[in-house]
Parts: structure tokens; C-alpha cells; sequence
């Protein structure tokens, strides 16, 4: 686990990585198991209806709110807002580490006196912090799939897929920022800060839009839309919502590579 | 001889803060380079300067004739041990020689096992578990360890007992006698004068000096401490060729000498000598005494 940084990144949060995904387990677990409850007061969508739009605009996943069909109650439960702030969080948090952290340990002298180039590093962390996002996804999908046999729900594995790819590089684009904002700061708070800040402005944007006439034509440079356009745990990906997010944490990063190697490093 | 670091007008400024200012010098193959100053004069700026940590504001760097900024792989040809050594806490020392002989781009761990050996440190322990002599160990293993063309070092024997430094110094004969460049930083004089061909004097960012250790010591051959029955006048000794009062407290004078002795000798017969001690001048002398003809160079 020690052949690049890559790996040793990787494997530094190994234990970190294992809470964060009996935590996205535990959190599967709980809300799928009272889908049944769910299902068998058809009700509930009734009583849904009569919510203010503010309110369903908040809980929709894509599409309309519809809380009592499977798809409908993953995505209003899980991916309309429980998702993707704890892979967000995780991302921005691996972002923010990415060189920042090791420029304030102080790691960052000894490291790139090896013959590693500074836009090596940006890329090989970029890698582990992709790395990261994706188990952390692969956790979600594999246990809402287990969750979603046992209980019955009608939504397949290729949606459930899709959805959780589409949170991921939802997380990777925020986390892809917070590795911009440490790389050219050196700093992680003022990296995790400003990302978290951006990330929360984005999602009010996508989600007050409905409501908020003067965000209906700038709701499409949120990567929240981007993040929910397609419908995913009914339609499944689009791809020009996938190229918008993934684009986004490229060229975060590219700039970070930049933005990194221009700098002089904090002793 | 090849220049192996070769540095050229170089200028550094964090803002409107001094770091250097238009250093100029030469490290040849093969040389043993002692760099010098006290604290805050700009070493660590320079050496950090040399590894493409920062960018000159104005000058140049080469190192094996290339800019390290522009070939990342002269860096494979250097061991640098910094200043201020920030280790991964939570690696055990072996795992931080396997990690960097990975990106070195070592078939093994290279000397890693023998110098750990030597310098008795253990391998399997958590840094973070580490006393500072063992970090600094752990340090000079990861600067030695590929047997590099150039050493970069910077205070290395910050925090080593006496054994363990005699040890250092034997790695850095072993090392030049092997053909490598060391480049040496220090504030602690005398060490530096064991091992260095040459010596670099530098104060506020510039360089002062630049000599070798053999015409250094020949410029102040000695340093005679004089105690008086009563202190002799400020100016009694002021005129006398070769001599140069040091410093004094109460009865007692320091003079540094150069040339013979007699001038000074027939001096003190005019007055009453409790005490006479005089021995050869190291590096500290030299450097207190150039210090002190700065200031009163400014003071003029």
C-alpha cells in the first residue's frame, strides 16, 4: 500500500473508510426497513400532497414527490438529501486533506523532495479521493440492495445504480473543489469552508428554484440539478448530466494543478 | 571541477520580508559545503529555494546543471533532510523507507536496514512513538538511504547525542568519499568545521564569507585571553598590528592574533598579566569577530 501516494492515500483513511460505510449501512437499514410501514398506508401520499410546494420541492428526488412507491420513498428518504451530504462530506473532507493537509503537518517538504512532480501529486490525490467516493458508493449500492431484495421494493439494481453513481460524482465535483481551494490556499479549514459553502449555496439554489422564479434560469449551473435532472432511480443517468459533473471535478482539479504548482509552500 | 549546485543572483522575498538577497556561489562535486548563520539569516530559505519548495523572486538555481523546477528528476539525485522535519506520524519508520524508496523508484529499501542499524533505530515503531533523536535518525536514514549525489542538510544534528553525531559525520566522510556533494547547514560552528571544505558565511540574507576552512582559521591563527592586575586603558591596545581586542570583562581581555605573537607580547610588558590562555581560534571566533567588524563598520 506504500508503492505511491495513490495507495498510501488510500489506505490511510482505510479505518476512517470503514466507519463511514457502517454508518451509509446502518442508514440503508434503518429507512428501508420501514418502507413496509410505508407502503401499507397508501395514505401517506395524500397527506404528502397536501404539503407545501416549499416542502415537496425538498423532498422530490427528480420527477414528482410520490412517497409511497419504492423509488419514490429511496429518493425522498435517501437521495434527496441524506446521500448526498454524507458523501459530500466525506468528499469535501478527502479534498480538503488532499495536499492542504499535508502542507499544514508540514509532510509536504520531506514528500516532494522525492522526484515526484507537484501536479503528480494533485493527480495521484485526485485518484485516491475518486478512489474514496467510489467504495463508499459501491457500500451504498450493494446495501440498498441487499435492503431492497429483502423488503420487496420495486426499484432494480441498474436504477439504484444510477442514482448512487450520479450522488457520487455529485461528492466528487464538491470534494474536487475542496482540493482546488486547499491547493491554492494551503490551508484545509479555508478549503473545507469555502467548499461546504459553495455545496450548500448550490443545493438552495436547485431546490428553491421551483419556487423562486429568478433561480428558475441559474438553477442549471447548480450540480445539484445536474445531480437529480435525469430522474435517475426512474430514468436511470443521462449522460449530459454525468459529462456536466464529471467535467466540473476535472476541471476543478485541473486548476488545483495548477493553482499548486505556482505556489510556494508553506515551511 | 563541475559545479554540482550552482546559485546566481539568487533573491527571495516573502512580500516585502527579507529572505536572501543576491546569493552567489558554487558547490563543486565532491566538496563538503558548510553553510552558516544564525537563525532567521536565510539558510533554510536557501536550501528551500534549492529543492523548488519556494521560487526565487529574482536568480537563478542549478542543481546538476539543470532547474529543479523544470526536471523533477535531479530531485532523485538529492537526500534532503529539512530543518524543520515533519515526519507521517502514523507510519512506523521502515514503512516511511519503503514508501519513499517506492517513489525514489528503488529496486529495495537501498541502505535504509545497514544505516538504521548503525544509527540503532528501530525499525517496526510508530513515528509518532518516536524521541526526537530517533526522528532525526529516522530523517538522516531517509537522506542517506539512496545513496544520492547531493545531501542537502539542513541543522542535521539537531537533537543527536554525541555518538550518534560522530556517527553522522562518519556517513558524511563515507558519503564523500564516495564522490557525493554535501551540503551542510548549521548554526553550531564547530560542527560544520570537522567535516567542511568550505564554509559560507551568511547574515540577513546575504552572504559574508565565502572561504575555505584551512585560509578561515589561517586569517585568526589565535585567540589570547589576558588577565590584568588593573584593566589596561580602552585605547592601550588599539594601535597594534595583527592584534584585535575581542572582547573584555573586568580584568580580562580577549585579543584574536594574527601573525606572531610578538606585537602583542611586547605590549603587555607594559602592564601587570595575572593570566595568559591562547588557543587556536575555530570557526566561532572567526564568526563572532567578522560579525563584530560588520557592526562596527555600520556603526562608522
Amino acid at each position: 500500500m506504500l508503492r505511491n501516494v495513490f495507495l498510501k492515500t488510500l489506505s490511510e483513511t482505510r479505518r476512517a473508510l470503514v466507519w463511514w460505510s457502517l454508518g451509509l449501512i446502518g442508514m440503508a437499514a434503518m429507512m428501508i426497513s420501514v418502507y413496509p410501514t410505508v407502503r401499507d398506508n397508501p395514505d401517506l401520499n395524500k397527506m404528502v400532497e397536501d404539503y407545501p410546494d416549499a416542502l415537496k420541492a425538498f423532498m422530490a428526488f427528480g420527477g414528482d414527490l410520490d412517497y409511497v412507491s419504492g423509488a419514490g420513498y429511496l429518493g425522498s428518504e435517501l437521495f434527496s438529501f441524506m446521500v448526498p451530504l454524507l458523501l459530500l462530506v466525506a468528499a469535501i473532507g478527502a479534498g480538503a486533506r488532499a495536499t492542504a493537509g499535508e502542507e499544514e503537518r508540514g509532510t509536504l517538504d520531506l514528500l516532494l523532495a522525492n522526484p515526484l512532480s507537484r501536479r503528480r501529486l494533485v493527480v495521484e490525490k485526485l485518484g485516491a479521493l475518486a478512489g474514496e467516493i467510489a467504495l463508499l458508493a459501491i457500500v451504498l449500492w450493494l446495501s440498498l440492495l441487499v435492503g431492497v431484495e429483502i423488503v420487496g421494493m420495486d426499484v432494480s439494481a441498474a436504477h439504484l445504480a444510477a442514482a448512487t453513481t450520479s450522488a457520487a460524482l455529485l461528492a466528487l465535483a464538491f470534494g474536487a473543489l475542496a482540493l482546488l481551494v486547499g491547493a491554492a490556499s494551503g490551508r484545509r479549514g479555508v478549503a473545507t469552508g469555502v467548499a461546504a459553502a459553495t455545496a450548500v449555496a448550490a443545493y438552495l439554489v436547485n431546490s428553491l428554484a421551483a419556487l423562486v422564479d429568478f433561480l428558475e434560469p441559474v438553477k442549471q449551473s447548480s450540480p445539484f440539478y445536474h445531480y437529480v435532472a435525469s430522474d435517475p432511480l426512474h430514468e436511470g443517468l443521462a449522460l449530459e448530466h454525468v459529462v456536466f459533473l464529471v467535467a466540473l471535478a476535472l476541471v476543478a482539479a485541473g486548476l488545483a494543478a495548477v493553482a499548486f504548482d505556482r505556489r510556494d509552500l508553506a515551511a | 571541477m563541475t559545479a554540482v549546485v550552482r546559485v546566481d543572483k539568487l533573491t527571495k522575498f516573502y512580500g516585502r520580508d527579507r529572505g536572501v538577497v543576491d546569493l552567489d556561489f558554487e558547490v563543486g562535486a565532491g566538496e563538503v559545503f558548510g553553510f552558516l548563520g544564525p537563525n532567521g539569516a536565510g539558510k533554510t530559505t536557501t536550501i528551500r529555494l534549492m529543492l523548488d519548495l519556494i521560487r526565487p523572486t529574482r536568480g537563478r538555481i542549478e542543481l546538476f546543471g539543470a532547474d529543479p523546477r523544470r526536471d523533477v528528476g535531479v530531485r532523485g539525485r538529492v537526500g534532503y533532510l529539512p530543518g524543520d522535519l515533519r515526519l507521517y506520524e502514523r507510519l512506523t519508520a521502515g514503512e516511511l523507507f519503503t514508501y519513499f524508496a517506492h517513489l525514489r523508484g528503488l529496486a529495495g529499501l537501498g541502505a535504509a536496514p545497514q544505516l538504521a542499524e548503525r544509527l540503532e533505530l528501530a525499525l517496526d515503531r510508530p513515528i509518532r512513538t518516536l524521541s526526537k533523536g530517533n526522528r532525526q535518525k529516522v530523517g538522516l536514514v531517509q537522506a542517506f538511504m539512496h545513496r544520492p549525489d547531493l545531501l542537502v542538510l539542513d541543522e542535521p544534528t539537531a537533537g543527536l547525542d554525541p555518538l550518534i553525531q560522530q556517527i553522522f559525520y562518519e556517513l558524511v566522510a563515507e558519503a564523500k568519499s564516495e564522490g557525493a556533494t554535501v551540503f551542510l547547514s548549521s548554526h553550531v560552528l564547530p560542527e560544520v568545521q570537522h567535516v567542511a571544505d568550505r564554509v559560507a558565511l551568511i547574515r540577513d540574507g546575504t552572504l559574508v564569507l565565502l572561504a575555505g576552512v584551512e585560509a578561515l582559521r589561517a586569517r585568526a591563527l589565535a585567540r589570547v585571553a589576558v588577565t590584568f592586575a588593573t584593566p589596561p586603558p580602552a585605547a592601550a591596545f588599539a594601535d597594534l598590528s595583527g592584534v584585535r581586542e575581542l572582547e573584555r570583562h573586568g580584568h580580562t581581555v580577549v585579543f584574536s592574533l594574527e601573525g606572531d605573537a610578538d606585537t602583542l607580547v611586547k605590549a603587555l610588558a607594559r602592564h601587570r598579566v595575572i593570566a595568559l590562555d591562547s588557543h587556536e581560534a575555530d570557526l566561532e571566533d572567526i564568526f563572532i569577530s567578522l560579525y563584530r567588524g560588520e557592526e562596527t563598520r555600520d556603526a562608522a
